[in-house]
């Protein structure tokens, strides 16, 4: 189990944003989390992150208490949102930033930046332009692959569909499978959009202001389920 | 128009997202300036009074003709380190169907209502009313009256002129700079005296009241070029972006302090590729010639170091205090990706030391110049270093720790308030205070200069404890950790 979430709950002030009495995730599992505006996914993703303090209950991280420990932090990769970014380096930098955080050196960097070609479809590198004047698909491009570079074991994405071309949220859904496969990488990935959602992962958590509505497997009856759901 | 873009500006600053800060900075600044006015009002209706006093035996005219030219000399100087640029985000009105004259001419209109240019009316009018009028009549009165008026106006769109250009291009911070050291420099030899050169432009005055009216041209003069560079530029300002290949660069030097080291290069890159950090940095150099008005020959010969000390700490660490005031505000953009990443923060705060010894370790030594006025100052730039370094980067770290406020890079003006919070105020009383608690005792007990070394020594024991002091800083970082984040990510 690598992740385990008890008694979470947090509230601005008379709001309940998440209350989640009991979330086990297993290596391995590719989770989708869906829900509308305010169910609570990127407020859960930042308590996971340990970037908001919960109101109570706790995120066990391979047996260890993220906020009370930065063990979470040498297997574990995220891209939220551009805060994630630091906007005045070019690409290269930014990916050199975060390889040296992880004591990759710059020939390893580039390296790893060749298999990742295809994903950039030759809009990243060399462009020579700082990360702000990029466009927000590309940025975010940046971030996802920052993130997967770090070769996590826990991969934590939010909206990575959104403001990609169809040809990148392709490319990235192909991607998430492979590595599931290979290095067993656990993915957690909120979104809009029921049809990538439903085709990548194999678990799928329905959020609504706070609370886990439903949790079940995918199968392929999941996309009308969800359909019937949000057609409300 | 005027009042249709004057009620956006209204509502844009009570609706503002960061409203809080922005109240208690302004509420702040509106108190200081109300005291300052007084001030002003007060001593503009007892300036005969003081003059007699002060000067005795001198004729009063002279001495107030003298100062005319004096004051708007160091308020020129005042203004290109605190007046604000009248920012308006005009992006919404440039598209619609408002001639461009008109932001111009309401840009230039708003900027008229600053502090600089009340504080003379106080200051001087009552004078011009009262003694100019009994002693060379209404005409040169009223004559005197409008020479104040042009002069303010003058200052008013010239320190903004000079500012928006320093402001496209460093080249024109470094003439400036140089133009102003050097005028400072023959005062300060007595080679050439703004006194002399005010008092035969306003002792002729007195005589031929007409000749103010030169005042009046010029002013008007310059209240075009600043409008026809305004208009000139009114876009490339805000849209348009240089096209030139931005490169990676790569700061080989700081790769031997490890992971702070690179965190060191980052912030360096931050501070090289926006306006806002480099104009701050570059406004921090202007600080470095308060050397002039601070040290003066008679005080280092009675050896009263005390106002010696203020100004040697201020210039040693001016860099430090300017940049690092709204510290960790800066990297608010992406703080969550920092929080998130496998930074290691005890390096995030080794590396905020770095960062500032090596700009204090800069100033300081530009400032070595000083050396030749005396050796003293050497001594008590050297002890306020080491003060600087050793404890002066604790503190505004440890203020930087309950500071919620990210800065917006987008913007450009030096001074704009935007990420201010009472915080910075606060600073910089415990920051300006401690030099004083080691040297004072000594200073009283007539030892200035075991006050220095008592300075110096805290100042190395602070350096030398800094382990101590990175540990001290990151508990209250991890304490506050999450309400920084939180801070940073609500500041649009």
């Amino acid at each position: 189990m690598i992740l385990e979430i008890s008694n979470l709950k947090k509230t601005y002030g008379s709001r309940t944003v998440v209350n989640i009495n009991e979330l086990q995730i297993n290596e391995g599992e590719t989770i989708g989390l869906v829900g509308n505006n305010g169910a609570g996914k990127t407020t859960l993703f930042r308590m996971l992150l340990d970037l908001i303090r919960p109101d109570e209950g706790q995120i066990i991280s391979k047996g260890e208490n993220v906020a009370a420990s930065d063990q979470w932090k040498n297997y574990t990769a995220s891209y939220l949102d551009e805060g994630f970014l630091i906007d005045y380096l070019t690409s290269e930098e930014y990916f050199f930033f975060i390889g040296s955080l992880h004591n990759l050196s710059e020939a390893h960097v580039l390296d790893y930046l060749k298999s990742y070609e295809e994903f950039f479809n030759g809009e990243i590198l060399g462009k020579g332009k700082y990360i702000r004047d990029f466009s927000k698909g590309n940025q975010n491009k940046i971030g996802i692959a920052a993130a997967l570079m770090q070769n996590p074991e826990l991969l934590v994405l939010d909206e990575p569909f959104a403001n990609l071309d169809p040809t990148t949220q392709i490319r990235l859904k192909s991607l998430i499978k492979l590595l599931k496969t290979g290095d067993k990488m656990t993915t957690l990935i909120s979104s809009h959009d029921l049809n990538h959602v439903t085709d990548v992962c194999d678990r799928i958590i329905l959020l609504e202001k706070g609370l886990i509505i439903k949790d079940f497997q995918t199968n392929e009856n999941t996309l009308k389920e969800l359909e019937a759901y949000f057609s409300v | 128009m005027l009042t249709t873009f004057l009620s956006h500006q209204w509502k844009g600053f009570w609706r503002s997202k960061s409203k809080g800060g922005t109240i208690a900075a302004n509420i702040l600044i509106g108190f200081f300036t109300l005291y300052l006015l007084t001030l002003a009002i007060i001593l503009g209706f007892l300036l005969e009074f003081f003059i007699g006093k002060y000067s005795p035996g001198k004729d009063v005219g002279v001495i107030f003709n003298g100062i005319i030219i004096y004051y708007f000399a160091i308020d020129f100087i005042m203004r290109l380190q605190l007046q604000e640029l009248p920012t308006m985000s005009i992006v919404p009105y440039l598209h619609l169907r408002i001639p461009k004259r008109k932001i111009v001419n309401f840009l230039n209109a708003r900027a008229l209502f600053n502090a600089f240019n009340i504080l003379p009316l106080f200051l001087f009018i009552p004078f011009c009313c009262t003694y100019i009028s009994d002693v060379h009549g209404a005409y040169a009165s009223l004559m005197f009256c409008v020479s104040i008026l042009s002069l303010i106006v003058f200052n008013n769109y010239t320190a903004l002129y000079v500012k928006r250009l320093t402001l496209a291009s460093t080249k024109y911070v470094i003439v400036t700079i140089v133009a102003i050291s050097l005028l400072a420099a023959l005062e300060y030899y007595k080679i050439f005296s703004i006194k002399a050169v005010s008092n035969a432009v306003f002792g002729t005055i007195s005589k031929q009241p007409v000749v103010a009216l030169g005042f009046t041209g010029i002013a008007i003069l310059m209240f075009i070029v600043n409008a026809k560079y305004l208009r000139k530029n009114l876009y490339t300002e805000e849209l348009g972006s240089s096209e030139e290949k931005k490169t990676s660069t790569d700061y080989p030097l700081l790769n031997h302090f490890g992971e702070a080291g690179t965190l060191v290069a980052l912030e360096l890159k931050l501070i090289l590729r926006h306006k806002r950090t480099r104009s701050a940095l570059m406004m921090s150099l202007l600080f470095i010639f308060y050397g002039f008005l601070f040290y003066k020959e008679d005080v280092l010969k009675k050896d009263a170091l005390g106002m010696v000390i203020f100004a040697a700490t201020f210039m040693t660490g001016s860099a430090v205090t300017i940049y690092g005031q709204f510290m960790f505000g800066w990297q608010g953009s992406y703080f969550d990706g920092l929080l998130a990443n496998k930074t290691n923060f005890r390096n995030f705060i080794k590396a905020k030391f770095l960062l500032f010894t090596i700009m204090s370790t800069i100033t300081t030594c530009i400032i070595t110049f000083y050396g030749f006025l005396s050796w003293k100052i050497l001594a008590v730039q050297f002890a306020a270093y080491l003060y600087n370094i050793g404890l002066g980067t604790v503190v505004i770290l440890y203020f930087a720790t309950r500071n919620y406020k990210a800065i917006d890079l987008s913007k450009g003006s030096t001074f704009n308030y935007q990420g201010v919070s009472a915080s910075q105020f606060v600073l910089m009383i415990p920051y300006f205070a401690l030099p004083y608690l080691f040297y004072q005792p000594f200073a009283s007990a007539g030892k200035p200069y075991y006050g220095l070394i008592c300075l110096g020594f805290f100042g190395l024991t602070g350096l030398l404890t800094r382990s101590y002091w990175i540990e001290f800083i990151l508990r209250e970082f991890n304490k506050r950790k999450y309400k920084i984040a939180e801070g940073f990510r609500q500041t649009p």
